[in-house]
């Protein structure tokens, strides 16, 4: 009986120091943007990277497997660091342990705008085109979707839907499944919701621009859509080895994916650009 | 065949990408070495003063600031740990990464060495401390020359289990963009996008040193032996 008192006496003195040091970290700042109060939202560690040519030697935050992260590999000197997602990169950036993140322009956008102490480069790097992939020789599915795709296309679905998700008009509903479509199988769609607006995850749910387009592209192929959350690195092994039929992630064709994945027709175009400090 | 040579090509050879796994390999045993070190200082320390408090009713305080201690580390998961020392307690610090995985994984294996060590001189049995006694040593002589041999020769297999363990758990150090042997394999298979080589590569190198630690431990073991009577 003692021993179980002192244990949840001690459990919580543990819990009491883990909550002290916690708003010790988080009132310590708070010291010092009182004192940059006068240059808005200055950061503690003054941002170095002003232009694309500033990355040269700095250290740069980056998602692995992501465009980005091919992209920092061939900057000379830099020092690249590959975090398991394009929040942590974020967060390292906003702690000063990075120079700068380079990510695709539209989830940089949301950062931006949740971070009022982060800013874009006005120089974006080239642009390129996302794109459903799918296993090499399932060209009937492939077909199959890239049909679809075309045809929400031209009938503005994909515009809804993304007019919805950027800027234009967040207030109406995307996109509402048919439910009167008749479905036959499973559609597996792989996908890494760190990456709004085209996937994150909102009050325990995946959404964005990809679900949404992918819900419309089941209702005209008649499947019912399944969505497995994963690691990005991971989504191309997993749609090459059949956990999943399709990744969709706002992933771009590069040369060295599509040697293990066929991809579908453009769905949309990105940028990558340069996330700094203000 | 030629499609798994071309594999095993792509794997570790093209743009000496067997190099991810070479230095992701000695980042691991870095961190591994220093934060068995420290796990090892803390895990003593945290030990005796717990046996001693036991056994003699003193450092009260101490006792208390390790039982805390225990209690955190040993009831949170290695990779919270990671990340809150990371992001909370080197917030807005550029710190080496390599020193907050040694850090990390140093202060949480303490905690489990500390019971281990602990247990080990529960079980040296109290007529140890009365021959001390009786040689005229004092408390602590007794504790240094006498029992900590005993029972360390006692838990040795045990630590050199906690050793593997934390071996194994530095793996989780890529959260924190950590170049380890782990994540050495994962920017390999992000790049070629096969999964196969790359992990049986890692889990391989894994196997190799972990199999080389406990023939070396099986070693001490039967040095320490030597001195067992009859």
């Amino acid at each position: 009986m003692k021993n179980t008192t002192k244990g949840i006496i001690s459990a919580c003195i543990a819990a009491a120091v883990l909550i002290i040091a916690g708003c010790g970290q988080s009132s310590s700042p708070a010291p010092a943007s009182t004192a940059s109060a006068q240059s808005e939202g200055g950061s503690a560690i003054p941002n170095t990277v002003f232009s694309a040519d500033d990355l040269a030697g700095k250290v740069i935050g980056t998602q692995i497997g992501t465009t980005g992260w091919i992209f920092a590999g061939d900057v000379e000197n830099a020092e690249v660091e590959a975090y398991n997602k394009a929040a942590d990169a974020i967060q390292a950036l906003k702690q000063g342990k990075v120079d700068a993140v380079i990510i695709d322009s539209e989830p940089a956008k949301v950062f931006v705008d949740k971070n009022t102490d982060l800013t874009i480069l006005s120089d974006p790097f080239v642009e390129e085109e996302y794109s459903i992939a799918y296993k090499i020789g399932n060209d009937e599915l492939g077909k199959k979707i890239d049909d679809a795709l075309m045809a929400i296309k031209a009938d503005g679905t994909l515009d809804t839907i993304v007019s919805h998700w950027i800027g234009d008009d967040p207030d109406h509903v995307s996109y509402t499944p048919d439910s009167s479509v008749a479905r036959s199988g499973k559609l597996i769609m792989a996908t890494n919701a760190e990456f709004p607006p085209y996937e994150s995850m909102e009050s325990g749910e995946i959404v964005g621009i990809d679900v949404d387009m992918m819900r419309a592209v089941c209702d005209r192929i008649g499947m019912e859509l399944e969505i497995e959350n994963m690691q990005f690195d991971s989504i191309i092994a997993a749609v090459n080895s059949g956990k999943a039929d399709v990744g969709v992630a706002g992933m771009s064709v590069t040369p060295e994916r599509q040697k293990n994945v066929s991809f579908t027709q453009g769905y949309a175009t990105s940028t990558q650009v340069i996330v700094v400090r203000k | 065949m030629d499609e798994f040579l071309q594999k095993l090509n792509d794997t570790f050879i093209v743009d000496d990408r067997w190099k991810y796994l070479t230095n992701g390999l000695k980042t691991t045993l870095i961190i591994t070495l220093f934060a068995v070190m420290l796990g090892m200082a803390l895990g003593f320390i945290v030990a005796v003063i717990r046996a001693t408090h036991d056994k003699t009713g003193r450092l009260k305080v101490l006792n208390f600031i390790s039982k805390i201690y225990l209690t955190v580390i040993r009831g949170t998961p290695v990779m919270v740990q990671l990340l809150i020392i990371y992001y909370v307690i080197f917030a807005s610090v550029r710190i080496d990464k390599t020193l907050v995985g040694i850090l990390a994984f140093g202060i949480n294996s303490g905690a489990y060495v500390a019971e281990i060590v602990r247990s080990g001189i529960m079980s040296i049995d109290g007529g140890q401390f009365e021959a001390g006694a009786s040689l005229g040593m004092n408390y602590n002589k007794t504790m240094t020359f006498i029992i900590l041999p005993q029972a360390f020769k006692n838990v040795l297999p045990a630590l050199a289990n906690e050793c593997i363990v934390l071996l194994k758990e530095t793996s989780v150090a890529g959260y924190i963009a950590l170049e380890d042997l782990t994540k050495g394999g994962d920017i390999i298979r992000s790049v070629t996008y096969e999964a196969f080589l790359p992990l049986i590569a890692v889990a391989l190198i894994y196997l190799v040193i972990v199999v080389g630690l406990s023939s070396l431990v099986g070693r001490l073991e039967r040095r320490l032996k030597k001195s067992d009577r009859g």
